[in-house]
């Protein structure tokens, strides 16, 4: 059974947006926000990110471990690829490099003020992005899930898929604790993984397959389910609930426009926006 | 309107596209309006596939080659779209968990209506009937996911009924019941055939669907009708060892070769303590309410436990807590003395073996061979023993031919006998079982925990199961859980002799538990039916 993210009414603010402005706002902003790598740019949308989530009434408990996972993802995404390589940089960080210092041995390397100042920016960035949408799953109503994606112009079977799609994560993490359960009650144990990274692979073998194999069967009779209760009839489909956009939400929408397009033209026309560096900061 | 029968069979076979035999072979069958067809035979004889041609999900999700005739109303199932047959007939699946697309109950309810593009205040208005008919209106804004097992089945029942078929299949639906819910829901069925409604219910549970008179009943064996007549017919004719048939019948059948008392390996006599609950308390979260209310037992060298209890009675969680899968919330659980809090599951797991309710969640080698090796192998057991052990396992589950098959290739009632058999060949001194027998045969079950049960090497058995008889026949204490506590503890024939009790479990006395208790002065003990043979 699909099961949902741990949903529960707040009265907050935020549910008091119809759901479809807030992914149209959350979706814009993400467009907005890619187009910056000017820190100053991006702590006015970390800002307003911040102020999004305050008014959430989320509380530390409820999303530390989603919040554990998102730093995880952040290390190895700007430790590893920005400030130990600079694969993840752009070519403004390797162009006009000031060197901060530099070692030979064991390896050689050169950390330089524009790496590192580019690393900042990718904390204030993806903080900013992981922000504004980590806020969904705990306060958006699981029954509004469909209604919102057709509301948004997708047809009444993708809208219906999506609503499923968004149910699978909780589901896919619910069923990897009972087979991590199940294997443990076998004497595996998952911390012990020995060898190189196939034989890794290889001993997540008990883990995977059982979760892989109960979602494609699992699916395989919803679909039946599904099918059964007419779901590939090709009529008009009723949804249960109806959206109403309010004024609140026309005025969401038409900011989150407004900065989308201001974002398209500073960099293209007014070549501000880009990569910015403080400089007291350069020698 | 037609006047025409809702079902006629005529001459049906089907056989998959990858199989090499049929499925089902030359069915021929009618059902009127307002009758209740059971259909019953072993694992693996058909019963399924019937019911997928019935609802088209033979040919349309599932190939291979469909001969004869199968009418609706009188007209052809071929000549019908899947969604109008969807129209005439609803089908309940086995688990409703695997039914169940709706995140809310009344989303789920709502969905079969929402397809058929219905105006949303008449939605709204078929939803609150058939929530009021099956007095599960209080559910409408409960997720779905949190449900009981009987609400989850009742839900998925008004899912279908909301949308009005005529005839209703019924796949295995009292499989996960308690066996309070399983009475409600047959008392239910039988009053939506006296509504008018055509059903055909599929059932291992033959005693309990007999209670509420079907019309007719199909036995089938190996894909072909071995009877098709009225009840009292299949009781004279059907092997009582195959399926489950009231014990008066199957003593008075027994009588010319009663058979012995069953005896186990293991003697429950008060020997050393093995898990020990002290006060246990658990909560899966803190703004959840608690699961286990203050559980004391101590299970002992020598126990054969059987837990009764209603869904949602905290079974499970408490046989968790033995393993270390659960560490509780207050309280102390000590295995061989030592606190769970402070070992690791894999360390515990070379004293307890607990094979988990479904097989699907932890089966993945490529062989049913390596898959009983993983266990031991995980424990550190030498080569030669674990080779032993294997093939011994599987013996006892009888499925020796099937070694060398993929896992997940077998049926669901083999899967999970290989699932029994890959933690018995851990050959942990503690067994735990969580629902055994569901989803499997009745041969196949009494055989296997006849096996297990006579098999030296373990110092305790326990299993969770809403299968009285099993209780009545195989434990020499019970345990029954209600609301996260132990309400009573003792030998079978003290604790399943107050009814009062067993009404606050949901547990319903069977034919065979009244037929015990009525020779309890002649036998000393609880046996089963063929065995009290002798003393009738």
């Amino acid at each position: 059974m699909v099961v949902t993210f741990g949903y529960k009414q707040r009265n907050s603010l935020v549910e008091t947006f119809d759901p479809r402005a807030r992914w149209i706002f959350s979706i814009l902003s993400l467009f907005t926000i890619v187009n910056f790598w000017d820190i100053r740019f991006l702590l006015y949308f970390l800002l307003i990110s911040v102020v999004q989530y305050s008014f959430t009434r989320l509380t530390w408990k409820e999303t530390k471990r989603a919040w554990r996972f998102i730093f995880f993802l952040m290390f190895i995404m700007i430790f590893v690829n920005t400030i130990v390589t600079s694969a993840g940089t752009i070519s403004d960080v390797t162009a006009n490099p000031h060197v901060l210092f530099a070692i030979e041995k064991p390896i050689r390397f050169t950390m330089t003020i524009e790496r590192l100042w580019f690393a900042l920016t990718q904390v204030v960035r993806v903080l900013s992005i992981t922000m504004l949408f980590i806020v969904v799953p705990f306060t958006m109503d699981p029954r509004q899930y469909g209604i919102t994606f057709k509301g948004m112009g997708l047809g009444d079977k993708l809208a219906f898929t999506m609503d499923l799609a968004f149910r699978f994560v909780p589901t896919l993490a619910r069923d990897f604790g009972t087979t991590m359960d199940a294997q443990k009650a076998r004497g595996y144990e998952l911390d012990n993984l020995k060898g190189n990274i196939f034989k890794k692979i290889a001993r997540m073998a008990p883990i995977m397959i059982p979760v892989t194999m109960n979602s494609l069967l699992s699916g395989e009779d919803m679909v039946n389910a599904m099918d059964l209760r007419g779901f590939s009839t090709s009529g008009k489909r009723t949804w249960l609930y109806t959206l109403k956009y309010r004024k609140r939400d026309i005025a969401l929408i038409a900011y989150s426009v407004v900065v989308l397009i201001i974002s398209i033209i500073l960099p293209r026309v007014f070549h501000i926006g880009g990569f910015w560096v403080p400089p007291f900061l350069i020698p | 309107m037609t006047d025409a029968q809702p079902l006629v069979v005529r001459d049906l076979s089907f056989q998959y596209t990858r199989r090499d035999t049929p499925a089902i072979q030359s069915l021929n069958f009618t059902l009127n309006p307002g009758e209740i067809l059971l259909l019953a035979g072993s694992s693996g004889c058909g019963k399924t596939t019937l019911i997928r041609c019935i609802n088209g999900l033979i040919p349309h999700a599932y190939s291979g080659t469909l001969q004869g005739v199968i009418e609706i109303f009188g007209k052809s199932i071929q000549e019908m779209c899947l969604a109008e047959i969807s129209n005439e007939i609803g089908t309940v699946l086995q688990d409703p968990d695997r039914q169940i697309v709706g995140s809310f109950v009344l989303n789920e309810v709502a969905f079969g209506l929402e397809n058929l593009g219905l105006p949303r205040e008449e939605i709204f208005q078929r939803v609150n009937d058939v929530m009021d008919y099956l007095n599960i209106g209080f559910l409408k804004d409960r997720e779905t996911f949190q449900l009981s097992g009987g609400e989850k089945q009742k839900v998925a029942l008004a899912g279908v009924l909301a949308m009005r078929p005529r005839i209703l299949l019924l796949d295995e639906p009292l499989a996960s019941l308690d066996p309070a819910s399983a009475r409600e829901a047959l008392s239910i069925f039988r009053k939506l055939a006296d509504d008018g409604i055509s059903i055909i219910l599929v059932e291992h549970r033959v005693e309990d669907v007999l209670a509420i008179h079907p019309e007719q009943v199909l036995y089938l064996e190996d894909g072909k009708q071995v009877y098709y007549g009225d009840a009292p017919g299949l009781l004279e004719c059907v092997d009582y060892s195959q399926i489950k048939l009231p014990a008066t019948i199957v003593m008075e059948r027994s009588r010319g070769t009663p058979m012995e008392p069953f005896t186990s390996s293991l003697q429950g006599k008060d020997g050393e303590a093995l898990v020990e609950f002290e006060d246990v308390h658990f909560r899966y979260k803190e703004d959840l309410p608690e699961v286990l209310t203050g559980v004391n037992c101590t299970i002992h060298k020598g126990d054969i436990i059987a837990i009764l209890g209603h869904n949602g009675a905290g079974k499970t969680t408490l046989v968790k807590h033995a393993l270390g899968l659960l560490k509780p919330t207050s309280g102390t659980v000590r295995l061989q003395g030592a606190d769970t809090r402070k070992s690791s599951i894999a360390q515990n797991a070379h004293t307890i073996g607990y094979v988990f309710q479904s097989p699907t969640q932890m089966l993945f080698a490529q062989t049913v061979r390596s898959e009983l090796a993983f266990g031991p192998e995980n424990l550190g057991h030498p080569k030669e023993q674990v080779a032993q052990d294997t093939e011994w396992a599987i013996k006892t589950v009888h499925l020796e031919e099937e070694m060398d098959m993929p896992p997940l290739a077998l049926s669901f009632g083999q899967q999970k006998r290989v699932s029994i058999a890959a933690i018995l060949a851990m050959r942990s001194r503690i067994l735990m079982m969580d629902e055994p027998t569901a989803g499997q045969d009745y041969w196949n079950y009494m055989a296997f925990m006849d096996s297990i049960l006579q098999m030296p090497g373990f110092d305790s058995i326990l299993f969770i199961t809403h299968d009285v008889d099993l209780a009545v026949v195989y434990a020499n204490r019970i345990l029954l859980v209600d609301k996260g506590k132990i309400i009573a503890d003792g030998k079978p024939h003290e604790v399943l002799a107050e009814e009062e009790r067993l009404n606050q479990a949901r547990i319903l006395p069977t034919s065979l538990l009244k037929l015990n208790l009525e020779k309890l002065p002649l036998t000393g003990r609880f046996m089963r039916a063929e065995a009290l043979a002798q003393f009738a």
